[in-house]
């Protein structure tokens, strides 16, 4: 399946400067902060530790998220944020090996300047790397952006967002290049988001080879 | 623009009732699959909810749990959309927590909380549409979802509100009654024995006509308890008839 | 001894339904449950509406006030979504603030309506930097049993197209504003959005509408809100199961297939009602 070819040569295909840098913190057991052009988010993981008796599974880990916005207090944007990140992350942690345990992904939002739920995506899986959890696949965020005449716009600033008629963000995962997670804001037709997803699922190429570039770098050195 | 009189020279209050009359009442039981036990029942305009969920284990700290009974634990809360005000704190403010209260220590006396030591209860009332008589709405409808639960009772518990106009005694008040600001009393019965397991009366009255208001509130609980007991009932004749009986 | 087997391995329980292409409750992996909507029933409220999809029951009031737009958007009014998981709709929910489901649920919401641009905020505006309605549209879950998001998007759309607002005029000399009781017009409703939700089960099957403790078994979910014109409003997929772009597509068209079913019920039950 090819559509839009032409659509998508014309358009802007390629990704802001992206850079990581893990192992940052030193009290959590994982951490990593991922910048995407002006957009930068940290990430500290703590985990597999004690549970407390409720949130209790006896089957798998229990995995929780707390974003935090760069100003003010979490309001309900950032509660349905952490669900989707949570269920995401649930989806390729390796849970039944660590029953019992508990393991906590805080997310702290440095600076927003478009694309925050792709960036928190990939921060997330860049400290999930960096704490050494077992994992299933590796993912990674895309966010595309559709402008007033249809064309695909990948890793949007804001005022791209603002300006665009709908967005959507993708997490896709690093084996079979399936989709973990989908959500969209304004309203695009069926065959648009199709050719997002094509789009998102060609980018996450380069950012899963940044991974592999960034963990031989890390682990070469020492 | 003239007031409006609750109480007219013919004798007819303004939705054209009789002083002891009650309003319509529509009641159900067995409304959701989710609960134990669920009713719902309409008191003219007054719609309330309520849903029983227990005998089941103790939620929360176990050190709260009575050896010898059960411990009833109600909820009483109003939709945002029921009054003609928007309601901007459905629950948790005062008025909701004493009706809760309320509402637990009017279950207390009449489930026979001993045969469940160890346990929880758990009756949540909400309301849909407020036009008055929002206690006694919420107890009636608890009294059938307590049954429809299994939960044995004393009695069927049956609550009324009264008032006084021009020293006519008046039963089941509507909103605009009770907005007029007279003395108004809530009353719930267990009718067999003529027992009251709660009264709450918040305005001056003399005590020369209390004996009329609650003569008013008790006949009007009475009548209830016709109701309640023509739909228990009806709902326990369809469920044998479903079950092949 | 059924029941036994349900309760100790309830998945494989109900493994050995989906082999059979069925579900325990009789549905068909792409079937519906019975869907039942009534309008009206709260005239407290400004528009009400309730709906039964099997035993999840969801009502939606929606109450209008008026308030001074905002600075920036002098022309537009407010529609403030609130969705609520009271203690009573089921015993997963604990009584105390808003949980996350709660919450997601609410930001779901608020999502749907601005996406679909279902009503525009221009016709919520009285006076152009003055007055404008505020729309509170208060969704509460009376019986939990699955499938809330699809239920709450049909209760706000059937409560926002019950909706009567009276008119009101700006008097020019006192500078205050006047209600008309008596006049009273209805919502002008552009796009009329519907959700569908669907269930991944072991990485591979999708059931549609699933009850509540296939949610649980599930692992993962999905759900697409699609508009008249076959326009895609929302794609919602919070984690779960990984999808390929063909079964996106699969329930990309069930859920346009449903949005037809689910029309004609709506403009049937607003017939229905004799306006008074």
């Amino acid at each position: 399946m090819e559509p839009g070819g032409a659509a998508m040569a014309a358009a802007g295909c390629c990704l802001r400067p992206f850079s990581c840098e893990r192992g940052l913190l030193s009290r959590p057991d994982g951490s990593a902060a991922f910048v995407q052009g002006d957009t930068s988010v940290l990430a500290g993981l703590y985990g597999p530790a004690e549970v407390r008796g409720s949130k209790e599974s006896p089957e798998r880990a229990t995995l929780e998220v707390l974003l935090r916005p760069k100003v003010g207090l979490p309001g309900v944007g950032e509660r349905s944020r952490e669900q989707l990140l949570r269920q995401t992350c649930e989806a390729v942690v390796l849970g039944a090996l660590h029953p019992r345990t508990a393991i906590t992904l805080v997310l702290q939002v440095l600076s927003d300047a478009g694309s925050l739920l792709s960036c928190c995506l990939n921060a997330a899986c860049m400290g999930l790397l960096d704490a050494g959890l077992p994992l299933s696949a590796l993912f990674c965020g895309v966010t595309c952006a559709l402008d007033a005449q249809g064309a695909i716009v990948l890793d949007p600033t804001t005022r791209q967002e603002q300006e665009a008629r709908a967005v959507l963000t993708f997490a896709i995962d690093s084996t079979e290049k399936k989709v973990l997670m989908a959500t969209t804001r304004g309203s695009c037709s069926v065959e648009e988001m199709q050719q997002c997803l094509v789009a998102a699922q060609r980018a996450a190429d380069t950012i899963f080879q940044f991974y592999r570039d960034s963990a031989c770098r890390r682990y070469s050195k020492s | 623009m003239a007031a409006l009189e609750l109480l007219s020279a013919e004798g007819f209050r303004p939705d054209g009732r009789r002083p002891a009359e009650l309003r319509k009442l529509r009641a159900r039981m067995g409304v959701f699959a989710q609960p134990d036990g669920s009713a719902y029942i309409e008191q003219g305009n007054t719609k309330a909810l309520a849903v029983v969920y227990g005998p089941h284990e103790m939620r929360g700290p176990r050190s709260k749990a009575l050896p010898d009974r059960a411990l009833v634990n109600c909820q009483y809360s109003m939709a945002t959309f029921s009054t003609g005000e928007r309601k901007r704190r459905p629950h948790g403010d005062r008025k909701s927590s004493e009706m809760s209260l309320h509402l637990k220590q009017t279950f207390e006396a009449a489930i026979l909380t001993e045969l469940f030591p160890r346990s929880q209860i758990d009756i949540y009332v909400q309301i849909l549409q407020a036009d008055g008589g929002n206690y006694c709405a919420c107890v009636n409808a608890a009294t059938l979802a307590v049954i429809d639960a299994g939960i044995p009772l004393r009695d069927y518990v049956c609550a009324s509100s009264a008032g006084l106009v021009e020293d006519a005694a008046l039963a089941d008040l509507s909103y605009l009654e009770e907005a007029a600001g007279g003395p108004q009393a809530a009353l719930a019965l267990l009718p067999t024995s003529g027992q009251m397991a709660l009264l709450q009366l918040d305005s001056r009255l003399h005590e020369d006509r209390l004996g009329a208001v609650l003569e008013a509130a008790g006949g009007a609980c009475r009548a209830v308890h016709a109701v309640l007991d023509r739909v228990v009932r009806e709902h326990v004749r369809e469920l044998t008839a479903l079950l092949g009986d | 001894m059924a029941t036994a087997f349900k309760t100790v391995e309830p998945l494989e329980y109900y493994r050995r339904f989906l082999k059979e292409n069925c579900r325990p409750d009789g549905r068909e992996l792409g079937e519906f449950r019975a869907t039942t909507v009534n309008i009206g029933s709260i005239t407290t409220a400004d528009g009400s509406a309730l709906v039964k999809l099997g035993n999840t029951t969801v009502i939606c009031g929606v109450k209008a006030e008026v308030a001074a737009p905002a600075v920036d958007s002098a022309n537009k009014g407010y529609i403030v979504p609130n969705v609520e998981l009271p203690s009573l709709c089921s015993t997963r929910f604990r009584s105390g603030p808003p949980g996350e489901e709660a919450q997601a649920a609410s930001q779901f919401i608020a999502d749907v309506i601005e996406n679909s641009q279902i009503i525009a905020k221009e016709d919520l505006c009285i006076a152009n930097g003055k007055l404008a309605w505020v729309l509170y549209c208060d969704i509460i879950c009376l019986d939990y049993d699955g499938n809330i998001l699809d239920a709450s998007v049909f209760a706000l759309l059937a409560a926002l197209k019950n909706v009567q607002l009276p008119s009101v005029t700006i008097n020019e000399e006192t500078g205050l504003s006047e209600v008309n009781l008596k006049q009273k017009n209805p919502l002008v409703i552009r796009k009329h959005p519907v959700a569908t939700s669907f269930a991944i089960f072991d990485d591979t099957l999708l059931i549609v509408d699933p009850t509540a403790e296939e949610e649980d078994l599930a692992t993962g979910t999905v759900t697409v809100v699609t508009d008249e014109e076959d326009r895609l409003c929302s794609v919602h997929k919070p984690g779960g199961s990984p999808l390929t772009g063909a079964k996106l597509q699969d329930c990309i068209t069930r859920a346009i297939t449903r949005h037809k079913e689910v029309k004609k019920l709506i403009d049937k039950v607003t017939k229905s009602i004799k306006p008074n």
